[in-house]
């Protein structure tokens, strides 16, 4: 019997065919077909249709045992054998879906919105193709070696699309930052990976490694180590506290890259690695603890920068910031409590779940974002308002999106938020920590819902600020917004799948999961006093955002009303200085260090050489004297020479 | 017959004098005569010893050596012409190029 599984490695190799095709083949021969872009959409849509398929039979059961595992020698080196292959379990479904779909459905997008851009284009669909192979090769890996490998090249795809309109100083810059401040996690990786290479005896794949966890060598602490180090790659790839100044910048490429690397799937990747490494993460509760407090942190200071952000993509920037804090808060939390309990908890479940609603209701945001930008050509919200009778869809499904996220039921978000506060509140019992994390998150909860409306209220509601922008503004093309239609109904229904065993589905094995149905699940949500907190926070937020920028009763402007207030608004503004952290540490430490070691290098290592080279120079300056060039001075020399000779033959030769 | 010290006592002599107007001497011609000299006291020691030991190798070599100083002295001579044309002079210590 024949599997769809079977045909997974064809998922990457897909688009990686679009990739060559698009961007080696030349501008003449996609002139009149968007200069690629529809190939680009067709590559991806066979790799979707492929990755649903993968996922539904791997979801539903359909492949017997449940995890397939295809895997062949990459490279033998005695003493252990590095492999490539697949491994594809219900996370990898899960993320091959949240990928494969809306990768097909940003590119799609992008046909509308970088229609003006010209030939560029044609890199544009290549690089993003690019990035679909390696994202989809990321989740499909078999071992953390080809996880890193991929790891490298999204992060690389990221760099070459940030940096889009390379002609742009600040994006240019943003895209090295971004690359650089990266890197610090991608090293971070790297040491994670010694160690397991070390540990795990020179074996790194997936399926060895989660069923031998017991078999590290060197002990909790190295183990502990380890899985630090791993989670550290993932604080640089998904912008988490400190390594997270990175991605508000990144908000200068295309708002399609933003929708579909900076929000849906290249962020998320750090999430999936913690997730997928979860078998030996919840060995070391340690950096469990670790992990929730960063995501905890993480989430509440984003969303406090976010409060005050006129540009419409920095707000969404920091909203993604903090749920993917949201997202390591609870797997941290599920991880610290599964360790110390060792019962089920919705810990895991629930990160994951958040992962699968925001790639939905965020890349809705972005990309109604960026049909905003589309009409009004610009990114500050102080020059927008009134904007929904132009563009009545638009802000429709961003309203939904809005919803989404704030966590209002029924919408997607209400049910994983709630999921991950439950579990953070229910670990507390466990450490006092925790409720300290919960009261963050109730926090993040309240502002998210404060940010995103006041985004939504200053965009759409309201008397046109600017009447220029505003008379210019247009409904997006088709080819745009029905994109958005269907991304604002999976923000809207996604949640639902928890009513479809999605909790049963995700769960890792360990867990033991059991099934609930959907009235069970109903009758935990609503019974329990935390859900009408969280609800509360986010109504609360709501109507605020209500009275401040619709209403109007309350003025905006009193958070800049006295000395100390505006402090705190600049302080918001300038990101915590964390960005002027970054230049100082790269200006003062890094170039003060590099001036050190060039002094080192020209003083010490050139003094040494060029020491040696003085050296023989000055004493050949005395020697050569004695050249005089006077041949009967050399006859002498030569006739003291034998006659020095012979007298000591006759001394010591015993020729007489 | 004559004792072979003499013969030795000789051409000791003529080198040392050959030896000593090589190392002193200015001027090149005389440099070569001296050079002759002590060519020549060898050639002495080889005709001597051959006479003495009956071996007749040695005279043999004595004309080898002969012929050797003519082609020898072909070759100063013409450095030394040479010499006289590029520089106006045959005086060695004038002839110092090849120094620092």
């Amino acid at each position: 019997m024949m599997y769809w599984s079977e045909l997974a490695w064809l998922i990457p190799i897909i688009p990686l065919i679009s990739f060559v095709v698009v961007g080696f083949l030349g501008n003449k021969a996609f002139k009149r077909i968007e200069n690629g872009g529809y190939f680009a959409i067709l590559m991806a849509a066979v790799a979707c249709f492929l990755s649903l398929m993968v996922a539904f039979e791997i979801l539903t059961g359909g492949y017997p045992g449940g995890t397939f595992i295809q895997s062949m020698n990459w490279m033998t080196v005695p003493g252990f054998t590095f492999n490539m292959g697949i491994y594809i379990d219900t996370l990898t479904a899960l993320m091959l879906i949240v990928v494969s779909f809306i990768s097909t459905l940003v590119v799609i997008y992008s046909v509308g919105y970088m229609h003006e851009e010209g030939e560029k284009k044609r890199r544009y669909y290549a690089e993003i193709s690019l990035f679909i192979c390696a994202m989809l090769g990321l989740v499909l890996s078999s071992n953390f070696l080809q996880m890193f490998i991929f790891w490298e090249i999204v992060g690389l795809c990221s760099y070459l699309l940030i940096g889009f309109w390379n002609t742009k100083p600040s994006a240019a810059s943003a895209a090295k930052k971004a690359f650089l401040v990266t890197r610090i996690g991608d090293i971070m990786f790297m040491l994670g990976l010694f160690i397991f290479f070390v540990g795990f005896q020179g074996n790194l794949d997936f399926s060895y490694i989660f069923n031998n966890v017991d078999a590290f060598l060197g002990g909790n602490d190295l183990l502990t180590l380890g899985t630090f180090f791993i989670f550290g790659g993932a604080i640089g790839k998904s912008a988490q506290f400190p390594l997270h100044d990175w991605l508000p910048d990144a908000m200068e490429g295309p708002t399609t890259v933003s929708a579909l690397i900076h929000a849906a799937t290249m962020v998320k990747a750090g999430v999936y690695l913690v997730a997928r490494t979860y078998p030996v993460m919840v060995e070391t509760p340690n950096t469990m603890l670790i992990i929730a407090i960063i995501g905890g942190i993480t989430a509440l200071m984003a969303a406090t920068m976010a409060l005050n952000n006129p540009n419409i993509k920095r707000v969404l920037a920091y909203s993604t910031i903090s749920q993917l804090g949201y997202m390591f808060l609870a797997l941290g939390t599920g991880g610290y409590l599964f360790f110390h309990t060792q019962e089920t908890n919705a810990g895991f479940m629930s990160g994951m779940f958040h992962l699968m609603n925001h790639a939905f209701f965020k890349a809705l945001l972005f990309l109604s974002a960026g049909a905003v930008i589309h009409a009004v050509h610009t990114e500050d919200m102080r020059l927008m308002g009134g904007l929904s009778k132009k563009l009545k869809i638009t802000s429709l499904v961003m309203l939904i999106g809005c919803i989404s996220i704030a966590g209002i039921p029924p919408l997607s978000g209400f049910w994983s938020k709630d999921e991950i506060l439950a579990v953070v509140f229910e670990t507390g019992a466990e450490n006092p920590l925790f409720y300290v994390l919960y009261i963050m998150g109730i926090l993040t909860a309240f502002m998210t819902a404060f940010y995103m409306f006041r985004l939504w209220y200053m965009t759409f509601a309201g008397e046109p600020r600017d009447h220029h922008v505003y008379d210019h503004a247009h409904e997006s093309p088709k080819v745009m917004w029905v994109p958005l239609a269907i991304l604002a109904a999976l923000a809207f229904g996604s949640g639902f799948a928890l009513f479809f065993g999605f909790s049963e589905a995700i769960q890792p094995t360990m867990f033991h999961p059991h099934a609930e149905t959907w009235t069970q699940i109903l009758e935990i949500v609503f019974t329990d006093v935390l859900t009408y907190l969280s609800i509360i926070a986010a109504v609360l937020g709501i109507f605020l955002a209500y009275l401040m920028y619709r209403k109007r009763s309350i003025n905006p402007d009193v958070f800049v009303a006295t000395p100390a207030r505006r402090k705190i608004y600049g302080l918001l503004l300038a990101r915590y200085g964390f960005t002027a952290a970054y230049d100082w540490i790269g200006l003062k430490v890094v170039y003060g260090v590099a001036k050190a070691v060039d002094w080192f290098d020209r003083k010490v290592i050139d003094g040494i050489v060029n020491g040696f080279a003085i050296v023989t120079i000055k004493v050949g300056n005395i020697v050569r004297r004695g050249q005089t060039g006077f041949v009967q001075s050399y006859a002498a020399l030569v006739v003291a020479g034998v006659s020095i000779i012979v007298i000591l033959l006759f001394l010591f030769g015993g020729v007489i | 017959m004559i004792a072979i010290e003499y013969f030795i006592g000789l051409s000791a002599i003529l080198f040392i004098i050959g030896a000593v107007g090589v190392l002193t001497r200015k001027s090149a011609i005389v440099v070569l005569m001296c050079i002759e000299l002590m060519l020549n006291a060898a050639n002495i020691n080889f005709v001597a010893f051959s006479a003495y030991s009956g071996n007749m190798n040695g005279m043999v070599f004595a004309l080898v050596s002969i012929a050797i100083a003519a082609a020898e002295v072909a070759v100063g001579l013409a450095i030394v012409l040479n010499l006289y044309k590029a520089r106006d002079t045959i005086g060695l210590d004038e002839v110092n190029l090849l120094r620092w």
